[in-house]
C-alpha cells in the first residue's frame, strides 16, 4: 500500500477508526484544558492587559495605544532590541555552523560514535538551564577557568562577563556551546542523502568542498531552513542565561540586556504589566517578520528533492 | 470492617468541610480586631540566609506553643527571587499575611494598597518601645504600613591588618575628609603593588551611600512629595570621584569591580581582603568579620566633621508588614506584636534582623551579644545622625539598579559624570512619574 492510500484509509477511516478518535480525543482533552487555561488564556489577557496600566494590585486601567507609542520613545528597549538582534545574528549562523560541522564528521562510522553523539548532545538538554548559566560564570570570571588558560601563554585575561565589551560574547559563545540539538536533526538529514551521489562523485573525482556545495547542501537545504526558523525563534526567546549570568540586571551597561529580561524587569521590578504585555506581542511580531522573510528567502536557496 | 472504614471517611469528610466552613467564617464577619478562638493559619514571608531561617522557625514555634490555634507558616526565600515572588502573589490575590518588608519597595507596596495600617490592628499590637523617630520611618501620611524590625547606619569597614601590615596609619573618624580616604587608599594601593586596592569601589549596592553624599552638600536624592532633587553638580561629584580612584588605581578595575558586587558579600573586596576600606552597613560587620577572618573596624563616613547637621542617619534594616487583604489581620497584628516585643523571641533572634529598634528590646539582649555585634549596637549608639531621609517614593523601588547601571557607565568611560548626572536625574523622576 502505497503512503497516499493509506492517508486516504486514515481520513475516511471505518466505525472503528471512529471509535478509536474519540477515545484520543478523550485522553487528550486534559492537555486541550490545559492548553486553553493555562496557555491560551494568559496570551489573550496579556493582549487586553496591552492596552492598560496595571500595577500587579489595583485594577487595570485603560490607557488606549499609549504602551504602543512608548515602544517608539524607549531608549532602553531599543538598546536590548540591538542586543537582542546581535545576540540572534551572530549567534544563530555560527551554532548552526558548528551544528553541521560536527554532524559531518559523526555521521561516517567511527569508534565509540553513540558515545560521541551524546556528549555533544549534553550542553543543549542543558544549556539553558540555570546550573550551566552558573557555570559560565565561573568559567568567564576574573579567576576562572579561561583566564586560567590565558595565563599559561602569559596572557593577563580579564572579568569577561562583567565588561560590558565582552559580556554579550560569552552569552554568544554559550549558546554556540549548546549546538546539540540542531545536530541531531542534521545528522538525521545527512543519513538521507543516498550514497550512490557521493559514489558518482567520487568516480568523477570530485573533491570535497565541491561535494559538500553540490550534493550535501542541497540536500540537506530543508533541514537546514528548519533548523534555521527555530534556533531564530529560540533564540530571540533566550532569558535564563542572561538573567542568571547577569544576576538579573541584564548588565554591566545593559550589555547583556535581552528583550525578553527587559520585559521581564517592566512587569516584575517595575510593576509596569501594562507594558510587559505590550511589549511581548511586539516581540511576537519581530518573529513573526522573521520567520516571514525566512520563508520569503527560503524560495532561493532551500531545495526539495521530490 | 469495610463499613467502619466508610463511616470512618465520611466523618473525615464532614470534619474537614465543617473546618473549611469555619475557617470561611472566621475570615469573613470574624476578621475584625478579636482573636478567633478555631484554628488559623497565617503565612509569614522572609529573606535572608540559613541562620535567619533557623532562628526564625524556633520563634513560629514559640508563639505557637502560646497560641494552639494559630498555626504560622513560613516560606522563605533569596533576596532576588523574594521581590518576584512577592509581587506575583500579590497579583494573584494570595499574598502571605505576614510579609518582611524593605525600605525600597515599602511604599510602592503601600501606595498601591497592598499593606495593613497597622494602626487598625493597635489592640495586638504595642508599639511603646519604639522612638517615634524609629516607627516615623515606617509611616506614610500618619499611617503604620511597617513596624522597623532592626537599625543599622552607612559607615566604612576598615581592614586593620591591612594597615598595619602596609605601616598605613588608621584615619581619625571622627576629623577625616574624602581626599583622607584617598590618600589613605593610594598608600595602600601602592604598598601591595597591585595584588589588593585600598577602597572597595561603592555605588552598586543600594542608594544609601549616594543618599549621605547628597545629604553631605546639603541637598537630598528626593523631596517631601518624592521629586528627584538631588542637584545635577553634586551627582557629577560623587561620579567623578569613583571614576578618579578607578583610574588611579586606589580602586580595583571596573570588570572587578562589578563582579564582586554581583558576587555578593563573602566575594567582595572586603571579605576577601583585597581591599583596606569599603563601605558597608553597620550591621554587616558580623558576616564580614566571618567570612574574612581579618580584624574589621567600622569607622564613620568621611567628610562628617564640620557639618551643620551630620549626614548620617538611622536606616531600619526591614519592616514587618502585613497584608491589607490578610483573612487574619487580627493574628496577624498578633504574630507581629510576638517578634517584636516578646523577650524571649528576642533571646532567639537577636541582631540577626539588625540591632533591635524596640529599644525595650535593645536592652533585654545586649549581655548575650558577639563582639562583633556589640561593636555594630556601640557604633549605632554613639554615632551623630540626622533625621532619615524621605522614604523611597513609589516607582523608585528600582533605584539600586538604576544607579548601578550609570555607575557602570561612568566607570566603563560609556558616559561622563557630567552627562550620567542629568541622564540619571531624568530616568529617577520618570519612573517615579510612571507610578503616580
Amino acid at each position: 500500500m502505497s503512503a497516499l492510500d493509506e492517508l486516504r484509509r486514515l481520513r475516511h477511516g471505518g466505525p472503528a477508526r471512529k471509535r478509536d478518535n474519540k477515545a484520543a480525543f478523550w485522553f487528550l482533552a486534559p492537555w486541550f484544558l490545559g492548553l486553553a487555561v493555562i496557555t491560551v488564556g494568559p496570551v489573550l489577557a496579556s493582549f487586553g492587559l496591552g492596552f492598560t496600566k496595571y500595577n500587579l494590585i489595583q485594577p487595570p486601567r485603560f490607557i488606549g495605544l499609549d504602551n504602543f507609542a512608548r515602544i517608539l520613545t524607549d531608549e532602553r528597549l531599543h538598546n536590548a532590541l540591538r542586543v537582542t538582534l546581535t545576540y540572534v545574528l551572530v549567534s544563530v549562523p555560527l551554532q548552526l555552523a558548528f551544528a553541521l560541522g560536527v554532524a559531518m564528521l559523526l555521521d561516517r562510522g567511527m569508534r565509540g560514535l553513540a558515545f560521541y553523539r551524546s556528549a555533544f548532545y549534553l550542553p543543549s538538554l542543558l544549556g539553558s538551564s540555570v546550573a550551566i548559566a552558573v557555570l559560565w560564570t565561573q568559567i568567564f570570571g576574573a579567576d576562572g577557568l579561561v583566564n586560567r588558560v590565558l595565563a599559561l601563554f602569559g596572557v593577563q585575561g580579564k572579568g569577561w562577563i562583567s565588561d560590558p565589551d565582552t559580556a554579550l560574547s560569552t552569552l554568544i559563545v554559550l549558546n554556540v556551546w549548546t549546538f546539540g540539538a540542531p545536530m541531531i536533526i542534521f545528522l538525521a538529514g545527512l543519513r538521507q542523502i543516498p550514497a550512490m551521489y557521493y559514489e558518482a562523485a567520487a568516480i568523477d573525482g570530485v573533491g570535497r568542498w565541491s561535494r559538500f556545495r553540490h550534493i550535501t547542501f542541497p540536500l540537506l537545504s530543508p533541514i537546514v531552513f528548519f533548523n534555521l526558523v527555530l534556533q531564530i525563534i529560540h533564540a530571540f526567546q533566550s532569558f535564563t542565561q542572561a538573567f542568571v549570568v547577569s544576576g538579573g540586571t541584564g548588565g554591566p551597561s545593559d550589555s547583556t540586556m535581552f528583550y525578553t529580561l527587559y520585559l521581564y524587569q517592566q512587569g516584575f521590578s517595575r510593576f509596569d504589566m501594562g507594558y510587559a504585555s505590550a511589549l511581548a506581542w511586539f516581540l511576537l511580531l519581530i518573529i513573526a517578520a522573521f520567520t516571514f522573510v525566512n520563508f520569503w528567502a527560503a524560495k532561493y536557496w532551500v531545495f526539495y528533492d521530490d | 470492617m469495610p463499613i467502619r472504614t466508610k463511616s470512618r471517611a465520611t466523618r473525615a469528610v464532614l470534619l474537614l468541610l465543617t473546618a473549611t466552613l469555619l475557617v470561611a467564617c472566621s475570615g469573613g464577619a470574624g476578621a475584625g480586631q478579636e482573636l478567633s478562638k478555631d484554628p488559623v493559619t497565617l503565612r509569614f514571608t522572609w529573606w535572608g540566609a540559613d541562620d535567619r531561617h533557623k532562628r526564625t522557625q524556633q520563634v513560629i514555634e514559640q508563639f505557637q506553643r502560646k497560641h494552639p490555634n494559630i498555626t504560622v507558616r513560613g516560606e522563605f526565600k533569596e533576596w532576588n527571587g523574594y521581590w518576584d515572588s512577592l509581587a506575583t502573589t500579590m497579583a494573584a490575590n494570595d499574598s502571605p499575611d505576614i510579609i518582611q518588608m524593605d525600605e525600597l519597595y515599602l511604599s510602592s507596596y503601600a501606595e498601591r494598597g497592598a499593606l495593613l495600617d497597622l494602626n487598625e490592628a493597635g489592640k495586638h499590637l504595642s508599639t511603646e518601645g519604639f522612638d517615634a523617630k524609629a516607627l516615623a520611618t515606617g509611616a506614610i501620611q500618619g499611617k503604620q504600613y511597617g513596624l522597623p524590625i532592626g537599625l543599622s547606619a552607612y559607615s566604612f569597614v576598615v581592614n586593620t591588618d591591612m594597615l598595619a601590615q602596609h605601616g598605613v596609619p588608621l584615619p581619625d573618624d571622627t576629623k577625616w575628609t574624602w581626599a583622607d580616604l584617598r590618600a589613605a587608599g593610594e598608600q595602600v594601593s601602592k604598598a601591595t603593588g597591585g595584588k589588593a586596592w585600598g577602597v572597595q569601589s561603592w555605588g552598586f549596592n543600594d542608594g544609601g551611600g549616594l543618599t549621605i553624599w547628597a545629604r553631605q552638600a546639603g541637598a537630598a536624592l528626593f523631596d517631601d512629595k518624592g521629586n528627584v532633587v538631588i542637584p545635577p553638580k553634586v551627582l557629577t561629584g560623587y561620579w567623578a570621584y569613583l571614576l578618579d580612584m578607578a583610574r588611579t588605581g586606589i580602586a580595583p578595575p571596573p570588570p572587578v569591580t562589578v563582579e564582586k558586587a554581583s558576587a555578593g558579600l563573602p566575594q567582595s573586596a572586603t571579605a576577601t581582603r583585597t581591599a583596606a576600606f569599603g563601605a558597608w552597613w553597620n550591621t554587616q560587620l558580623t558576616a564580614l568579620s566571618a567570612a574574612s577572618g581579618a580584624k574589621l573596624k567600622l569607622l564613620r563616613l568621611p567628610g562628617e566633621a564640620g557639618l551643620k547637621a551630620p549626614a548620617a542617619y538611622y536606616k531600619p534594616s526591614m519592616f514587618w508588614s502585613v497584608s491589607a487583604r490578610s483573612k487574619h489581620p487580627a493574628e496577624a497584628a498578633a504574630f507581629v506584636n510576638f517578634l517584636a516585643n516578646d523577650e524571649e523571641a528576642a533571646k532567639v533572634l537577636l541582631t540577626e534582623r539588625g540591632v533591635p529598634a524596640n529599644q525595650r528590646i535593645r536592652a533585654v539582649i545586649t549581655d548575650k551579644l558577639t563582639e562583633t555585634d556589640r561593636a555594630a549596637a556601640e557604633y549605632l549608639d554613639k554615632l551623630p545622625v540626622s533625621d532619615p531621609p524621605r522614604i523611597t517614593p513609589n516607582g523608585a523601588s528600582t533605584l539600586d539598579a538604576i544607579l548601578k547601571r550609570h555607575t557602570e557607565n561612568v566607570l566603563f568611560g560609556r558616559a561622563t559624570p557630567e552627562q550620567t548626572a542629568t541622564a540619571f536625574i531624568t530616568e529617577l523622576q520618570s519612573e517615579v512619574d510612571a507610578a503616580r
